[in-house]
Formats: C-alpha cells, structure tokens, sequence
C-alpha cells in the first residue's frame, strides 16, 4: 500500500494487493454502527439534556455519511479495477471522519492505546493494532497535505 | 383617610442566568492537530489559543473551551461531538 500527495493538493492511496484493498474495504467495517459513536458521545451528557432524543439522530446520520461515502468509493474502485483511489480535497474531511470513526471503534473495542505487547495468538488484535496504524498514517498524511488546517 | 400607598415598587430583577462551560475530553485517538484545527473552526479561536487549549486537552485530561449561556453551549456540544471530539457540559461555579 503506497499513499502519497497529488499535484492537484490530494492523496492517493494505490492498494497494490488483494489484502490492500479488504483493509480499505475495513474501513467501514471496523466502523460498524455509526450510532455508536453517536450514543457514546451522548453518554457524556445529562439524562436531562434529551441529547438522545434530540441529537443523536442528527449525528448519526452525519457519521453514516462519512462512513458510507468511504465504502462506496472503495467498493466502486475495486469493482472498477483501479489500481489507486484519489481523494480530493473536498473530499477529505468524509475520509478523515470515516477513518477517525474507525479508529475510535478500534479503541473502544480493543483498547489498543494500553497494549503493551501482543499475546501468542492474539491474530485478531494484531490485526486490529495494524489496521489502526494504517488509519493513523493516513490521517496523519490528509492533515499534511490535504486539510486546510490554518 | 387612605394613608398613601407604602408598598414600593419592585424594581425588576435582573435575569441571572448561570454560565456553562463546555468541556473537552482527552481520547487517545483525535490527533493533536486536528483538535487545535476543531477548536479554531468552532469557536474561531487564533492558533495560539487552540493550541493551548489542547495542549490542556491532552496533559491534564480535560479543557474548558468556552463559558456562557446555556443554550450556545448546547450548540458548540453538538458541533464538537460532529467532530468526534468528546465533550461535555457543566455549570460554571
């Protein structure tokens, strides 16, 4: 997997492997219900702010967007054959939520900020550490070069 | 003879209304640049402000990032959860 900048002020991101493409594909998949994270920030709120009912279904369906465009195009790349996916500038911040989502739904199900060593056999969570790496890189690289963040 | 009226005329009480603060949470995700970005496309702050607010983020666990009404406090909560920030609010003392 090769991610780099683009002349036109974007990423792309060239699988280059069948493995490459399903820890695209897992973006979303490690995401799972975008409602978590929704009702997991609502858990910080008073039971009388009513965030659950008055807020969580805004940021559910903004979370799903980002989750779902991400799919989408990486479904669509790889059906099409592409051999990179280009993220362009104004679609970065779906990318970074998507990805941040991701890696937040990692954290809360693997705790893999406290890891400190893999266990024999622990494939799933090593899997998991990696797959958060990835996501960091590219975060890390849409923040760089891409995101306006001045 | 009705002795005049004594009874004063209230002056109307001033509305107190308590100050909430909204209050950032560490998480060992958001990245370091992207809070400071958060907290300059929220609240507008300068770069200098953001960044000290989310150093505070980071190495004492929590920020209060704005004091004021209720209601716009609500509203910078809900724009910080948008951007997955882990916020919440309480009554300023």
């Amino acid at each position: 997997m090769t991610v780099t900048p683009t002349l036109e002020g974007g990423l792309a991101i060239e699988p280059g492997s069948e493995t490459n493409w399903e820890i695209l594909e897992m973006i979303a998949k490690d995401i799972g219900r975008p409602a978590h994270l929704a009702e997991s920030l609502a858990g910080l709120m008073a039971e009388d702010s009513e965030w659950d009912e008055y807020v969580v279904p805004d940021l559910t369906v903004s979370f799903d967007q980002q989750s779902s465009y991400v799919a989408a195009v990486v479904k669509d790349a790889r059906k099409k054959g592409q051999s990179a996916i280009f993220i362009k500038p104004i679609q970065a911040e779906k990318w970074y939520g998507a990805v941040n989502q991701a890696r937040l739904a990692l954290e809360a199900r693997y705790k893999l900020s406290e890891l400190e060593d893999f266990e024999d056999g622990a494939e799933e969570l090593r899997s998991a550490y990696f797959r958060d790496r990835f996501y960091l890189i590219l975060q890390s690289m849409l923040l760089e070069y891409v995101i306006d963040v001045a | 003879m009705a002795s005049p009226s004594t009874k004063q005329k209230q002056k109307p009480k001033t509305q107190k209304t308590t100050p909430w603060n909204v209050i950032v949470l560490d998480d060992p995700v958001n990245l370091q640049t992207y809070v400071t970005m958060v907290f300059k496309k929220v609240f507008g702050y300068p770069q200098e402000k953001a960044e000290i607010l989310m150093m505070e983020v980071h190495t004492v666990g929590r920020s209060v990032v704005w004091t004021g009404g209720r209601e716009k406090a609500e509203m910078y909560v809900q724009q910080l959860h948008t951007w997955h920030l882990q916020t919440t609010m309480e009554k300023a003392v």
